[in-house]
């Protein structure tokens, strides 16, 4: 601890940074590309990442981006930890809007899907100081809570040899933050703002996830909502590096990221 | 000051002990502790240390490659600590076409980093290897802004 705090009060100022001669540097091959590693926890951007990057483009009201609130009580574990990730994403929605009891209320819808999916002893203390932190008004710190809420949850999935469920927690909070963020765009279209949007790849890692679920889990009904529309998506935010997405085709995202997200949060009928 | 002090030191507490908590030896736990010791000089320039983390083991001349997924318009700093095998580590940074890209770097006795600012979104590969020294674990964070 003692180091890291020599650290910060050095900050900067003691690095000896030099720019890189990428000119000298060799490319990839196309081999290395093929074989280069993409894991959940650290590939695929947090919400949190993508919101920053929003938020460069220009002032937004957040709290536009509510949403009412979702059940915390589905029968099926794949629902539930699909919506576990989309209320993750809310909470991180909700500390941009810099809104305390927002945050409290989705820490406690967090807490109440981990206690049911069986994982609620591993983060009740990150719930305590994520109440703590919104109480106290410390949204950077809060950010990191809650990154760190959804890696200890999915780490307890992981020992719990839980895997499939630690991809719907990725895929749901994947899908609400792209509902978000396509829906500020689409309401504020601007060719950058777009660009934001470009994603290659990643519905093709989730795809593969959720093809390899046990096939119970992959038949739930929210789980076949989900597969059913990822190759839309997939379509519009795998777009060239010079273009952007048009208009209409970030409205087109944003309607089919709220349906899947809707179909999500369903209570099933009987 | 000490309002902004605290909270800083408690959330870097928390993502230490977190990112340790996976940590299965001895060797995995000392590079994570060198390269979030590290990533901590970059939170007091407003980086958040993204929680999650890469780790293995690399041998000199067998680099390893991790695609990330990035945006425009944030800045990253890429960190990797390892043990003190690694004498002399080195991280880079590839566009999605495999083409290197000039970063900021700095590079100590087993620890190094390359920062910069993706000009359009999508999936970058990051290179970490060991220019000098034995085979050593690893382990890469990232931090933004």
């Amino acid at each position: 601890m003692i180091s890291i705090l020599r650290r910060l009060a050095g900050g900067l100022a003691l690095f000896f940074l030099c720019a890189s001669a990428s000119g000298e540097t060799p490319p990839l091959t196309p081999a290395d590309i093929a074989d280069a590693a993409v894991t959940d926890e650290i590939s695929i951007p947090m919400p949190g990442e993508f919101m920053a990057a929003l938020t460069k483009l220009g002032k937004l009201d957040w709290t536009t981006k509510f949403r009412p609130p979702v059940s915390t009580n589905f029968s099926s574990r794949a629902q539930l930890a699909l919506n576990l990730g989309g209320l993750i994403a809310d909470g991180y929605v909700a500390i941009e809007a810099e809104d305390a009891p927002q945050v409290k209320n989705i820490g406690k819808d967090v807490l109440a899907i981990a206690k049911i999916l069986g994982v609620s002893k591993d983060v009740l203390d990150r719930a305590n100081s994520i109440a703590n932190f919104a109480d106290t008004a410390h949204w950077d710190q809060l950010k990191e809570e809650l990154e760190a809420t959804q890696n200890e949850v999915k780490a307890a999935m992981i020992e719990h040899k839980d895997q499939d469920l630690v991809t719907l927690v990725t895929v749901g909070g994947w899908l609400r933050a792209m509902e978000v963020i396509s829906g500020q765009v689409a309401t504020h279209y601007s060719p950058p703002g777009a660009k934001l949007l470009r994603q290659p790849g990643i519905v093709v890692f989730l795809d593969k996830r959720l093809d390899g679920l046990g096939e119970k889990m992959r038949e739930e009904p929210s789980v076949r909502a989900v597969r059913k529309k990822m190759a839309d998506i997939d379509k519009i935010i795998a777009f060239p590096l010079t273009s952007a997405p048009s208009a209409e085709d970030v409205k087109t995202l944003n309607a089919l990221t709220a349906e899947v997200v809707k179909e999500i949060s369903k209570k099933p009928t009987k | 000051m000490k309002r902004f002090a605290i909270p800083l030191i408690l959330s870097m507490a928390l993502a230490m002990a977190s990112l340790a908590q996976n940590a299965t030896t001895d060797d995995e736990v000392a590079a994570r502790n060198k390269a979030l010791g590290l990533a901590g000089a970059f939170g007091n320039d407003g980086f958040k240390l993204r929680d999650g983390n890469w780790a293995g083991t690399i041998a000199p001349g067998k680099p390893h490659i991790l695609q990330v997924n990035l945006y425009a318009g944030n800045q990253y700093w890429f960190t990797l600590g390892a043990t003190p095998a690694g004498k002399k580590l080195a991280v880079s940074v590839y566009d999605e076409t495999g083409k290197p890209i000039e970063t900021e770097s700095y590079q100590d006795a087993s620890e190094a980093a390359a920062g910069f600012a993706p000009l359009a979104s999508g999936p970058y590969y990051v290179k970490v290897e060991v220019v000098d020294g034995a085979s050593t674990a690893f382990c890469l964070i990232y931090s933004y802004k």
